[in-house]
């Protein structure tokens, strides 16, 4: 019956009898890949704040410094490890490994969270490092002249407009996540890979599989960076302004009349 | 000149950048009301020397007397300090992701901790005084380099500083646009705002300051009123350095 079929009967066929299934391997897809992304921006915040934190030799106490030293030594050491191995034995190593070593059973669900999250948050702790240098050391300047600590001064000036530098290397992690989740068909998440693997391998149909996942890989992926730009455009905000009438903020201020 | 109304007492400040050195060995005193202008040639640590007074620099050397309190001490607050003490960049160095008024907002809000309708009347207030009162919901980039500054000159002035510190405030502005901040720094010198001025406007220096000292190779070479410097200078350096501003 299959094997009488055309392609485009082929791939209607399987989209009857499968579709819902590609459908919610799809979700499981772009479940992962927002909700791992999201943790991995914190965590890569975290780690590139940490990293940025300036070290005044003399007036820091050397606890103060050799502390810094050592917390900045290990993030080195986890962006390297993360960045430097492939998620798929990365998947491996955590979803085996923690029960084998640390004795803690972890499901394959909080595995995959993990897995992705930490990948993303080693990439992009490299990423907000960049965009907190990127950003003028004059806003610093001007934000300590007006008497804000470092951490006023991170939160209300540098951090907002690192997070503007960043928000395109974001879109990118969170495109490349919503591609590499298949990695995780390893420890049997059933996200669309997954659902691929299993179709095909039921009905010998490789390629007319492939052309649907690769379908829907590509719409989730257009849909997303349509949305990240709109999101860009938003942020940079309009690009006119409006002349506010200085008789009405001399009424404002109490004034009868405003003199500029 | 009284001992009394001393704000600032700078003694034996120095600073060097590895084996560079850049200020030797300088003294100066701040009083109440002073308008101080610094000039000399580029490289001479004038600017390195308001920045050191802000402590945007550390001094390597020396101490600077706030009030008889030394501020290079390492247990000083500096935020707490540079709240009191502004400072106005030749850069401008407005936050880009903050509107006009959040500019001069921001500091009140989170350094003096103001209600957000206080701090908004104060930035108005100010913001009119330097006549940008009509741009509060612009973003620094879509004004000129002229309107930054006098932006920058409001933010700095919501904070009510103590002392307000001028780093070549003019030197990165089209010719047409010196004008219109060296106007609003006229009249802030005119209503008695303490101010050191780090400048090449000689016409400002000789014209509004109360004092004037001129540097070079990170000395202070000579320094009195602005009558004294520009009419009869004694030291061959500033007659020489004056020489090229004949014309002002």
């Amino acid at each position: 019956m299959i094997s009488n079929m055309n392609f485009w009967e082929r791939i209607l066929y399987i989209l009857q009898k499968y579709g819902t299934s590609y459908l919610k391997g799809a979700g499981t897809t772009l479940l992962i890949a927002l909700v791992s992304t999201f943790i991995g921006c914190i965590i890569g915040f975290l780690v590139g704040i940490v990293q940025t934190i300036p070290v005044d030799k003399k007036k820091d106490s050397p606890v103060k410094r050799i502390l810094l030293a050592v917390v900045n030594a290990v993030l080195r050491v986890y962006i390297e490890v993360f960045r430097g191995t492939p998620m798929i034995v990365q998947a491996v190593f955590i979803y085996y490994g923690m029960s084998q070593v640390f004795n803690v059973q972890l499901s394959m669900w909080q595995s995959a969270f993990l897995v992705v999250s930490i990948n993303t948050g080693a990439y992009m702790a490299e990423s907000v490092r960049g965009g907190i240098i990127s950003v003028d050391p004059g806003q610093m300047e001007g934000a300590k002249a007006i008497g804000m600590t470092h951490v006023q001064a991170m939160m209300n000036v540098i951090l907002p407009q690192a997070f503007r530098n960043i928000l395109p290397q974001i879109g990118n992690n969170l495109i490349i996540n919503i591609k590499d989740t298949s990695v995780l068909s390893v420890i049997s998440i059933v996200d669309l890979f997954f659902v691929h693997k299993s179709v095909s391998g039921a009905l010998y149909t490789y390629f007319e599989s492939a052309t649907i996942v690769m379908v829907i890989y590509l719409t989730m992926t257009l849909i997303t960076s349509k949305l990240l730009r709109l999101w860009e455009n938003k942020m940079d905000g309009d690009e006119n302004y409006e002349l506010v009438d200085v008789m009405d903020i001399g009424t404002q201020l109490g004034k009868k009349k405003a003199r500029v | 000149m009284s001992t009394e109304n001393v704000i600032l007492e700078i003694s034996h400040l120095e600073k060097n950048f590895g084996s560079h050195v850049v200020l030797k060995d300088i003294n100066f005193q701040v009083h109440t009301g002073d308008v101080v202008s610094i000039i000399g040639a580029s490289g001479s640590g004038k600017s390195t020397m308001l920045r050191c007074i802000n402590l945007l620099e550390t001094p390597t050397g020396g101490s600077i007397l706030y009030h008889g309190e030394d501020i290079t001490n390492p247990r000083v607050d500096a935020p707490a300090y540079r709240a009191k003490v502004g400072m106005v960049f030749q850069n401008f160095n407005l936050f880009n992701n903050m509107t006009v008024l959040e500019n001069c907002m921001a500091g009140q809000i989170k350094v003096a901790k103001k209600s957000k309708a206080e701090a908004k009347e104060k930035a108005l207030q100010f913001l009119q005084k330097v006549g940008m009162s009509a741009y509060i919901n612009a973003k620094p980039r879509q004004l000129s380099g002229g309107q930054k500054q006098r932006v920058a000159i409001a933010r700095a002035l919501a904070m009510e500083p103590e002392v307000l510190l001028f780093d070549e405030p003019t030197s990165a502005l089209d010719p047409q646009m010196v004008g219109e901040v060296l106007e609003v720094m006229t009249a802030l010198a005119k209503e008695g705002l303490t101010m050191i001025v780090v400048t090449h406007e000689m016409a400002f220096a000789r014209d509004i300051s109360s004092h004037v000292i001129f540097m070079a190779d990170g000395l202070i070479k000579e320094e009195g009123s602005p009558k004294q410097i520009f009419g009869e200078p004694k030291e061959a350096e500033t007659k020489e350095f004056l020489s090229r501003f004949r014309n002002v």
